[in-house]
C-alpha cells in the first residue's frame, strides 16, 4: 500500500490532533530581498531542505526549497534576490486545522513542508512529515512491538522518534548498566548529569535529563533482568537519550503507564523504589518519549530534550 | 528568608554533611520515602524530610538538584551514605523528631510544599 494512503487511513484516528499541536515552532525563515546564496548557506547550517520567505513585516510571501537553489546554481543566478525564484503561491495551514486536513495537504501537493500562519499572515510554525510522526507518537507515548519485526525496530540504529541515524559508537556519552547491582542504580544518570554540568548548558535541561535518565536506568536495574546501556547524543538543538536493554520487556503497558502502579518486589520497595512513577516522571521531564518493548526481547526508551528555543534573527 | 541554619535550630538537627550550606535559603519543603516522588516534586531551594537512608537517596537528590535532606526519627545513617554526601558536598541533616512533627514545625515557620498555590 502506498505510504500516503496509509497516512490518511490512520489520520482519522487522530482527528483531535491539530496543526498547532504538532507543528514545529522553531521556524527558520528568510527575508525575500536576501540573496539566494544566503538561503543556501542557512539551509546548509540548519540542515533543512526548504523554508518560508517573509517580507519586512515577517509576513509570509513565498517558500524556497532546495530544488530552487539547485536551479539557481545551475543557471548561475545564486546572487539574485530570493523573491525572484521563490514559489509565491504557498499552501499554508492554520493552527486549528485537524490532522486529517494536514495529511490531506501532503497528499494533494507534493511539498515537503507546510507553513502554519496566524491571522496576520505571519508564520507561527511549520509542519513536515517528521512533525506528523512526532505528533502521533506523542499521542501514543508508548508503542508495543508484538510482532516479529523486532530486528527492524528494537535493534535499529535509527531514532524511533526522528528517524535519524544514531550510531552507538558515536554517542557523546555511554554507560553500561550493571543490572545486578541495585546499589549502583542511578549511577549512570548521575554521571551523565555530571558530564553535562561541565558544559555550560542551562541547569533546567541538565536536571530534566538527569531525572528522566535516572528513572529509565533504575527501571532496567529493577525490572529487566538483562543487560542495559545508556546512550546520550547531543545535537545542535536537542539532546537524545536512549536507554536500551535486552531483558524481559514490559508485560502490561497500560498498567506500566499508570501512575502508582508498580511490579517492584518488596526488597526493592524498601529501598524507596517502586513508587510506580517511573514512566510518569520520564514523560514529565522529557519533551518527547517513546518506549518500544517486546515481551522477552527487551525495552528501548528514547527521550528527546529540546535546548531552550532561540529566536533566529531575520537575515 | 528562612535559612538552612533556622531549620537546623528548629529541629535540633545534626549536620552530617554540607556544613557550608547553612546560610542558603530554603524555599520549599517536602516529605517522602519514595525516590520517584522526590525526583518529581523537587523545586529550586527545596529540602526533603525522609525516613530513607540508603546511599541511593543521595544520588537521586543530586540528580534532581535538591538543596538538602533531613533524616527523621534519629535513624541510623550508613557510613557509605554520609561519605557519599560529603564527597558531593550535599546537605544532609538528621533530627530525632518524627516525620509528622518535624513537618509541622517547619510548616509553622511559613514554609510551604511543592503543591503550594496549586489548590
Amino acid at each position: 500500500m502506498p505510504e500516503r494512503n496509509k497516512l490518511s487511513r490512520y489520520a482519522v484516528i487522530f482527528e483531535d490532533l491539530k496543526a498547532g499541536d504538532i507543528m514545529s515552532t522553531r521556524v527558520v525563515e528568510i527575508a525575500a530581498d536576501k540573496k539566494i546564496a544566503h538561503a543556501k548557506e542557512l539551509m546548509k547550517i540548519k540542515k533543512i531542505s526548504g523554508m518560508p520567505v517573509v517580507d519586512e513585516n515577517r509576513r509570509l510571501v513565498g517558500i524556497i526549497s532546495i530544488e530552487d537553489i539547485i536551479h539557481a546554481l545551475e543557471f548561475n543566478t545564486i546572487n539574485d534576490p530570493i523573491r525572484r525564484i521563490m514559489s509565491p503561491e504557498v499552501v499554508t495551514l492554520r493552527r486549528d486545522d485537524p490532522l486529517p486536513a494536514v495529511v490531506d495537504k501532503f497528499e494533494s501537493y507534493k511539498f515537503g513542508r507546510f507553513p502554519v500562519v496566524d491571522d496576520d499572515g505571519r508564520v507561527c510554525g511549520i509542519i513536515t512529515k517528521e512533525d506528523i510522526l512526532h505528533g502521533i507518537l506523542e499521542k501514543f507515548n508508548l508503542i508495543y512491538i508484538h510482532d516479529q519485526k523486532r530486528t527492524s525496530t528494537l535493534d535499529t540504529e535509527y531514532s524511533s522518534i526522528t528517524g535519524e541515524k544514531l550510531n552507538a559508537g558515536q554517542a557523546n556519552f555511554h554507560y553500561r548498566i550493571d543490572s545486578g547491582d541495585i546499589d549502583a542504580a542511578g549511577s549512570g544518570a548521575a554521571m551523565l548529569k555530571q558530564f553535562l554540568a561541565g558544559k555550560n548548558f542551562h541547569n533546567d535541561i541538565v536536571r530534566r535529563v538527569g531525572v528522566a535518565t535516572y528513572e529509565a536506568e533504575t527501571n532496567v536495574v529493577i525490572h529487566s533482568k538483562g543487560q542495559g546501556d545508556i546512550y546520550f547524543y547531543q545535537d545542535e538543538d536537542r539532546f537524545i537519550v536512549r536507554v536500551v536493554d535486552n531483558g524481559v520487556g514490559i508485560e502490561d503497558l497500560d498498567k506500566a503507564m499508570k501512575e502508582g502502579y508498580s511490579t517492584a518486589p518488596d526488597h526493592i520497595r524498601e529501598r524507596g523504589f517502586g513508587a510506580g512513577m517511573g514512566i510518569a516522571n520520564m514523560k514529565r521531564f522529557a519533551d518527547k518519549l517513546v518506549i518500544l518493548s517486546e515481551k522477552g526481547a527487551g525495552t528501548q526508551v528514547e527521550m528527546i530534550f529540546y535546548l531552550p528555543t532561540q529566536t533566529w534573527p531575520l537575515i | 528568608m528562612i535559612k538552612v541554619r533556622d531549620i537546623v535550630a528548629l529541629l535540633d538537627a545534626e549536620v552530617l554533611s554540607g556544613e557550608n550550606k547553612l546560610d542558603e535559603e530554603v524555599k520549599s519543603v517536602g516529605a517522602s520515602d519514595m525516590i520517584s516522588d522526590i525526583l518529581a516534586l523537587t523545586q529550586p531551594g527545596m529540602v526533603v524530610l525522609t525516613g530513607y537512608t540508603y546511599p541511593q537517596v543521595i544520588r537521586s537528590a543530586l540528580v534532581t538538584d535538591l538543596l538538602g535532606l533531613v533524616v527523621v526519627r534519629g535513624k541510623n545513617v550508613a557510613p557509605e551514605t554520609i561519605a557519599y554526601a560529603r564527597e558531593n558536598n550535599f546537605l544532609l541533616l538528621r533530627t530525632r523528631g518524627y516525620l509528622y512533627s518535624s513537618c509541622g514545625k517547619i510548616y509553622s515557620l511559613g514554609l510551604r510544599g511543592a503543591d503550594a498555590g496549586k489548590e
